[in-house]
């Protein structure tokens, strides 16, 4: 099981689409899938469709591991299972280290109803900072999307800044270039500038500017599934087969 | 998840699309037709195994769908009709009925019309919350709709929404049942060994023409199948049906008349005479693949031109007694027995007719058990063969009864005696297997050697090489018969047939 968390010390740079095209190409590639929903405004929910579940309280959720595997519902797409917002930051930290626990009992119970995941994406919540640390500690990788401007590039030197702070392995970070626009002189100097300085840390693909994204909040379902030929769509495939290719390696 | 992951429900008629949910829901259902009209057949085997183990398997165009047991339908790409199991082209359907027993064939139980769609139930969000299909199958006796919905995880509350809603739609149509007798009022199903009803106290000779009539009609169902040529196990239950009869001519001694029962006899053998041949040949047939196995590469070349002939033999056979099975005469004479044990008053009883039934089952069985045991006890290694294979018939003899008269008896303890009884049968069974099939490959040696004694030297071959080894194995099944009959010849099972059939009388 892989852990892939989309985080990015900034907000609104696409992480919660990224989640969701991500999740399920993966689903489509044939992986179990479960996509975690923290941002407690449920924003990956929304986008599926899946209402955000009651909130439970802290002290019984993870007694009860049946409550836990409860709160997990079908998406429209096969293979693909959603966790919608509903967890405390301290709840999720227990749920992220019974996960990696193969013997814990959270992981039993979830193999007993077929919830034996391949993948775990996790849609991180702006302002994550509490959990920050833990989350680069459980995820197998983390994708970092970066719009290519002045602000972004400050932001991701403090990430990788905190990283070499903490000792931390920087081979997890795997940014991206988010919401292109190659028109703008601004960005194309911005990502020659960023690859250069980064040179690993940076996938080749990049998820352009795009109607069709926006548009997701419309159809409330992933890109592909109503814009199939898009470049958008496609994009997005290929980030996914780009770190597919990460993740194999890695083992 | 405690309850069932998928609910099927049938209901009589068309699908209705407007399936009213319960008022309190805020779910919509919608179905949309996937596949508009085309042909099926419902295959099973004569036996029907797949409907009696809750199966429906339905073949349309080129592609094969299951209902499982659990209520979960599997599909693959393929034909079944005609087909073993073992013949279909791999796939879920194919790995779902690998229990289906393997000497019988898939053959059509009903035909007609299929329409096939998708279920989905919606939240307000226009999420699907419950999945599933629907099935609406046409036939000229009358329609039925199965639809089949699947819990999806977290979504438990509205599972039982629709699930509620259908089922109280469907009213009280349950199960697989409702589809056949929608569908197929008139189609029986057919048992080998159906239970004959008779009470304790009727007479002897009323028990007896019971058991024919009822072997009759259960032979006859078999011919269509051998004119077909499904399987090779029509024939074979045909046969057995008929020895059942044979049987009760000679073990029901004096309830028909002497003169009435050499007549029969003669009828009933003459009935069994011209299919003896094509079952030899196909259980030569059903053998090919362990012959095979039991010789070395060099010698197949000779194995395969044995069974080319036996091939060819075997077609010439089957049209022989096809054709006899469809003439006018032979119609002509089963009607005309079947017409006299309808009336008994066509009858001619002999002096144990009025005998009651109980206390004559009693007696036979008591003494054929006395018989098998006597015999059984005195088989050592010097035995010569032939009282082994006189073992055998009274064994079957033995089984036979017991089969006829279960029902005036507690059934548990039959099958605790049944049980090793079957073992032992199984034994003498392979024991005289082997010994019939050397007779047989000798035969087929001298058959095929030219006038002065001379034989193919790759047949010859082969024949000798698998004779030698079919002795082996029957010398082998020969020492088994002692232990499997100690098994059977157990304090408990003693102390049954006491229990059971031994009268103060005896
Ligand atoms: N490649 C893109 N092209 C155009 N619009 C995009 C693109 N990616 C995301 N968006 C839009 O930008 C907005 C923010 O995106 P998203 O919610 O994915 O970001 P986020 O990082 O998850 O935000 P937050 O930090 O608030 O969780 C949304 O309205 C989304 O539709
Ligand atoms: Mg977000």
């Amino acid at each position: 099981m892989k852990i892939i968390a989309c985080y990015s010390n900034k907000g609104g740079v696409g992480k919660t689409a990224t989640s969701v095209n991500l999740a399920y190409a993966c689903a489509q590639a044939g992986m179990r899938v479960l996509l975690c929903d923290l941002d407690p405004q449920g924003a990956s929910g929304f986008y599926l469709r899946v209402k955000p579940s009651k909130k439970l309280t802290e002290a019984r959720f993870f007694e009860d591991v049946k409550r836990f595997t409860k709160s997990i519902r079908a998406s429209d797409f096969k293979n693909l299972d959603v966790l919608p917002a509903n967890m405390t930051y301290r709840d999720f930290d227990v749920f992220l280290s019974r996960m990696r626990n193969k013997r814990s009992r959270l992981k039993k119970a979830l193999k007993s109803v077929g919830g034996d995941y391949d993948v775990i994406v996790l849609d991180c919540p702006p302002n994550f900072s509490t959990l920050s640390e833990n989350i680069f500690k459980a995820a197998d990788t983390i994708v970092v999307p970066v719009i290519p401007s002045t602000l972004s590039e400050r932001t991701f030197d403090q990430l990788v800044g905190f990283f070499d702070e903490h000792k931390l392995p920087k081979k997890k970070l795997r940014a991206f270039f988010s919401m292109v626009q190659r028109r703008k002189k601004l960005h194309v100097e911005t990502i020659a500038a960023m690859r250069k300085q980064y040179r690993k840390r940076f996938m080749s693909t990049s998820i352009p500017f795009s109607a069709d994204i926006e548009r997701m909040g419309l159809y409330r379902a992933p890109v592909v599934t109503y814009a199939s030929r898009s470049v958008a769509g496609l994009a997005y495939r290929e980030l996914f087969k780009e770190l597919k290719k990460g993740l194999d390696s890695k083992r | 998840m405690s309850d069932a992951d998928n609910d099927l429900v049938v209901f009589p008629g068309a699908f209705d699309l407007d399936v009213a949910l319960q008022a309190d829901s805020n779910l919509t259902l919608q179905a949309e037709l996937h596949q508009q009209k085309k042909p099926f057949v419902i295959l099973d085997d004569h036996d029907q195994s797949l409907r009696n183990s809750g199966c429906l398997l339905i073949e349309s165009g080129n592609r094969l769908q299951l209902l499982q047991p659990d209520q979960v339908w599997v599909s693959q790409a393929g034909k079944g009709y005609g087909k073993f199991v073992n013949e279909l082209p791999d796939g879920p359907v194919r790995d779902s009925l690998a229990g289906f027993p393997p000497l019988r064939a898939l053959t059509e139980i009903g035909r007609g019309i299929i329409e096939t769609g998708s279920l989905a139930a919606l939240d307000e969000l226009q999420k699907t919350v419950v999945r599933g299909s629907f099935v609406v199958l046409r036939s000229d006796a009358g329609q039925v709709s199965l639809a089949s919905i699947q819990r999806l995880r977290g979504y438990d509350r509205a599972f039982e929404t629709v699930k509620g809603s259908l089922r109280s739609m469907a009213g009280p149509h349950h199960g697989l049942e409702t589809v056949f007798g929608a569908l197929f009022p008139n189609v029986e199903q057919y048992q080998a060994k159906p239970t004959i009803h008779f009470g304790k106290l009727e007479p002897a000779s009323e028990a007896a023409t019971e058991i024919i009539r009822t072997f009759i009609a259960v032979a006859r169902k078999n011919e269509a199948g051998v004119i077909a040529d499904i399987d090779t196990e029509f024939l074979h239950d045909y046969r057995v049906s008929l020895r059942r009869v044979r049987s009760v001519l000679s073990l029901f001694k004096g309830v028909f008349s002497d003169q009435e029962t050499a007549e029969l006899k003669r009828i009933f053998s003459d009935l069994m005479s011209p299919t003896g041949r094509l079952r030899d040949l196909d259980v030569y047939l059903l053998e090919r693949e362990s012959y095979f196995k039991l010789v070395p590469p060099s010698l197949h070349a000779g194995l395969g031109k044995m069974f080319d002939q036996f091939e060819t033999e075997r077609a010439r056979e089957q049209k022989k007694l096809s054709r006899r099975f469809r003439s006018a005469s032979y119609d002509q004479s089963m009607k005309e027995l079947a017409a006299q044990f309808d009336d008994p008053t066509r009858l001619e009883f002999g002096q144990n007719a009025d005998l009651g039934a109980y206390k004559y089952a009693c007696s036979l069985i008591w003494k054929r058990y006395r018989k098998v045991c006597k015999l059984a006890r005195s088989i050592d290694p010097e035995t010569p063969d032939e009282a082994v294979h006189e073992l055998r018939i009274h064994c079957k003899k033995l089984r036979y009864l017991m089969e006829f008269f279960a029902q005036l008896f507690d059934a548990k303890a039959f099958k605790t005696i049944i049980k090793p009884l079957k073992r032992l049968q199984d034994n003498l069974g392979a024991f005289n297997d082997c010994s019939v099939q050397q007779d047989a490959l000798l035969a087929f040696a001298v058959q095929q050697s030219s006038s002065s004694g001379q034989v193919d030297a790759n047949l010859g071959l082969s024949v000798g090489g698998l004779i030698a080894i079919l002795n082996q194995r029957q010398q082998a099944e020969r020492e088994r018969v002692v232990s499997n009959f100690q098994h059977f010849d157990s304090p408990d099972i003693r102390e049954l047939f006491r229990i059971l059939f031994q009268t103060p009388g005896d």
